[in-house]
């Protein structure tokens, strides 16, 4: 696969504030990327610093084979990108902003930027002072989905929309998927990421401290399980590899496995006989929380 | 009902007075420094009667009055006398400014960056917020008069008292009351702050220039131009309080249509309400550049017509002004009729010399204005999604730059050109429009200069772009009250408006003109490339 953006080692240093350490990621093409961590963890200040509009303290960003700081210009021809906070022109209308973002790529207003208007449900004809957090973001939104880009940047894009309209939001990004576009997707809503990204970066600190698929990061987390057997289970407590071990009668019990014990356990467990037994694979808030909590210094022994 | 309106005023005040303590100190400290350094001089260059008489009667001409206001006493003149004639007009301007910020930043900015409604949603009233405009304002301006009036009695100038010390002090709070309730009742009527600081600045460009145009007259018609009070306190001779009240009644009525005004809408919303606009976007609307004209489009219309109107305005005067047979029936006979009409056209070229550089710095606010969006709107968050477009910064710095200098350039040769019209149409011997010019191209060098500074300090020192103001601010003392002050020549040519030679008097000087646009030039492509260079400042 190609890659259509590599960022290696960069570092960003605002005065005395480092506020990106190391920051490695890929984007390769046709690939949604999902980008996730806390507030001020440093995801606006990389999504900027590829955008050019900061300049690197160290390490590369290259989108398409291009520096990011040296050849912002001809990048921005290939690229859609939406903040996280959309500001516009008090005194122009969100249909002259579109119409204006479109054409600053060399693009023009189309049917499709008509489509999405009416699919957004935006009244193009008022004025962007009048416009609430949320339809400014969808006067964005639309300029982003009807160009025609290779990469498509989204910092926190369903922030102010609501339910219905991040429907919308996310058929559009899938749209985009299956056309074989790539996307870089900074989220807060781990649901969004969980359901279209095929590759997520957590970053922490300006650290990026996990990257890859959501099955690759459940193989290094733990299953949740759920059993009741015939014959009393409490020597499993004991194992290294199970946590949290809560019994309800000696025969019920919930407890959280490493991922590489759970054949040993499932074995265990069938040889005291199984009365019912489900297995939940941790959720991308589950390992969230965790990747969080473990930064501010809690016991991984303390969570589920 | 009370409660409801203006619950927790005083906590508001508070908090607007710990948020702008510098800005009131600076501002206060240099009015008041301002007044007391001026009457320190005045002792020292007005020493003798000999000298008070001949300024007396250089005041007495129309073009002095033009620009000071009326001398209206009589011999024996006092220091001080002359000192109230020559600084009421002009401190006046700049109390009116100081109240139009003040009142603008405390009401209708708060609403534009959202700051109102934060404060809204807790235990305080609908109008709080303006009471405690209202109140900042007044303690701004009673502060600002005592310590004025303190200064005066400090400096203690030959002839001053202490009634006419703390008339022009108190006249002058009460003054910049008058403009900051007009301010404040153009923040509830417009929908922007943009908006309420153009409206305030119009109404006191139109009752500025209302008060020259009836000085020159007809004194009596200036008491119904409202600036023109300030003139009729008679300071150090009369000392009437009369205008004072005047004022004070003013501000009490334009206050209390305030408080109506804004009871009536909604917050952030002006009464006028918005128009549905265009649904796409016109077809030149395509760059950076056409952007900034959509923008600034209403903006330097007006800019461009106020221009024009004031140019216009003393155009107009100077058929009164070069008459100098009217005021000394003897000159005719010992100059001849082409003498009379060469010493007529000196006077006006001369007061065309002050006004020219007068336009030359009003015509650099838009120009400068133009050229600190850049990181106004950088900081708003409104480049983001234009520096994720295909535009260099190049281009975009670019864009800026031609903006700017298109705007304050046209602003300049509308106002010599309204000048020059309108005094044509009242003279009996007309100076060529070429000759007019000279100071146009004179001056434009300047402009360019000046925009090259704001230029590297956007472009290299964002932090401290706002500097860029005291460049026009001292360039009209330096050479509007300079001369009358005795500036020597290097405190005159601190700015670049003091490095012109004397035009349209004088053919341009074609050397400094050159030296100047190459600097303008280089001030120009250093903030270029530093603009390229830095990161872009963050919201």
């Amino acid at each position: 696969m190609t890659e259509v953006l590599t960022v290696d080692h960069l570092q960003k240093r605002f005065g005395q504030f480092q506020a990106l350490k190391d920051i490695s990621l890929t984007i390769h093409a046709g690939e949604v990327f999902g980008f996730i961590g806390p507030n001020g963890a440093g995801k606006s200040t990389t999504i900027r610093t590829l955008l050019g509009i900061l300049r690197p303290t160290a390490g590369h960003a290259t989108i398409f084979g291009l520096d990011a700081w040296r050849d912002a210009v001809k990048i921005h021809r290939r690229l859609a990108y939406v903040p996280g906070d959309v500001n516009l022109w008090p005194n122009l209308t969100g249909g002259e902003v579109i119409d204006f973002l479109l054409r600053l790529n060399g693009q023009q207003h189309s049917a499709r930027t008509d489509a999405l208007i009416q699919q957004f449900e935006l009244d193009p004809a008022k004025k962007a002072r009048t416009y609430s957090k949320g339809n400014r973001q969808k006067v964005a939104l639309i300029a982003a989905f009807s160009s025609d880009a290779e990469l498509y940047i989204f910092d926190e894009p369903t922030s102010g929309l609501d339910p219905l309209m991040e429907e919308v939001f996310q058929q559009q990004v899938l749209a985009l998927k299956q056309a074989g576009k790539s996307v870089l997707l900074s989220s807060h809503i781990l649901s969004e990421v969980e359901r279209m990204c095929d590759r997520i970066a957590i970053i922490r600190q300006g650290t990026i401290i996990e990257v890859g698929s959501l099955s690759e990061m459940r193989q290094l987390s733990r299953s949740t399980v759920h059993v009741t057997t015939q014959q009393p289970l409490a020597a499993i407590a004991d194992w290294p590899t199970v946590h949290q071990f809560t019994a309800s009668t000696p025969t019920q019990a919930v407890f959280a496995v490493d991922a590489e014990a759970m054949g040993q356990v499932m074995a265990t467990l069938s040889q005291l006989g199984i009365v019912a037994l489900t297995t939940t694979p941790p959720t991308l808030e589950d390992l969230f929380l965790r990747y969080y909590n473990s930064e501010a210094g809690h016991d991984d022994e303390s969570l589920r | 009902m009370m409660t409801n309106r203006f619950a927790n005023t005083w906590a508001i005040l508070r908090l607007d007075l710990r948020h702008d303590w510098l800005k009131i100190t600076l501002w206060i400290g240099g009015l008041a420094g301002l007044m007391v350094i001026a009457a320190g001089k005045f002792g020292g260059i007005y020493s003798t009667q000999q000298a008070l008489v001949s300024i007396a009667e250089t005041l007495k001409t129309p073009a002095m009055v033009a620009l000071f206001g009326p001398f209206t006493a009589t011999p024996p003149y006092a220091v001080a006398v002359i000192y109230g004639a020559e600084m009421m007009v002009f401190m006046g301007l700049f109390a009116a400014m100081m109240n139009v910020y003040f009142a603008v930043h405390a009401t209708r900015a708060e609403e534009d960056s959202g700051t109102a409604e934060l404060i809204l949603a807790r235990a305080v009233g609908r109008q709080s917020q303006l009471a405690a405009a209202m109140l900042e304002l007044v303690l701004i301006n009673v502060a600002a008069g005592c310590l004025e009036a303190l200064g005066l009695q400090a400096a203690n100038m030959a002839g001053s008292n202490a009634a006419g010390d703390w008339l022009f002090g108190l006249g002058l709070a009460a003054f910049g009351l008058m403009f900051g309730a007009a301010a404040l009742l153009a923040a509830q009527v417009m929908s922007s702050a943009r908006g309420a600081t153009t409206l305030s600045y119009g109404w006191l460009g139109v009752t500025f220039i209302a008060r020259m145009a009836t000085d020159v007259a007809n004194p009596d018609w200036t008491w119904w131009t409202f600036f023109g009070w300030i003139e009729k306190m008679g300071l150090y001779t009369t000392n009437r309080w009369l205008p004072v009240g005047l004022m004070l009644g003013f501000s009490v009525v334009v206050l209390a249509i305030a408080v109506t005004v804004a009871a009536t809408r909604d917050i952030g919303a002006g009464i006028v309400s918005p128009r549905p606009g265009r649904r796409t976007a016109r077809a030149w609307l395509q760059g950076p550049l056409t952007l900034l004209v959509r923008l600034e489009r209403t903006s330097t219309l007006i800019w461009w017509l106020g221009l024009f109107i004031l140019g216009a305005a003393y155009g107009s005067i100077f058929g009164t002004v070069g008459d100098l047979v009217k005021s000394n029936p003897m000159l005719a006979k010992l100059l001849g009729n082409s003498g009379v009409t060469a010493a007529n056209h000196a006077v006006i070229l001369s007061l065309a010399n002050t006004l020219t550089v007068i336009f030359a710095v009003v015509a650099t606010i838009p120009a400068v204005t133009t050229l600190l969006r850049l990181n106004t709107e950088e900081r708003q968050g409104r480049l983001e999604l234009l520096h994720a477009a295909p535009v260099s910064r190049l281009r975009l710095f670019s864009a800026t730059v031609i903006q700017a200098l298109v705007s304050g350039t046209a602003a300049l040769a509308l106002g010599v050109l309204g000048m020059a019209v309108a005094g044509n149409a009242v003279m009996t011997s007309p100076i060529s429009l070429a000759r007019f010019m000279r100071g146009f191209v004179g001056y434009w060098p300047a402009l360019l200069v000046v925009c090259g500074l704001a230029a590297l300090l956007v472009g290299c020192w964002p932090r401290w772009q706002r500097l860029i103001w005291l460049v026009p601010v001292y360039g009209v003392l330096s050479k509007y009250l300079g001369p009358m002050l005795n500036f020597p020549d290097w405190a005159q040519r601190l700015t670049p408006y003091g490095w012109v030679n004397a035009v349209p008097q004088h053919a341009v000087a074609w050397p400094p003109v050159a030296g100047m646009v190459a600097l303008g030039v280089a001030f120009l492509v250093i903030a270029g490339i530093g603009y390229r260079r830095r990161d872009l400042t963050m919201n």
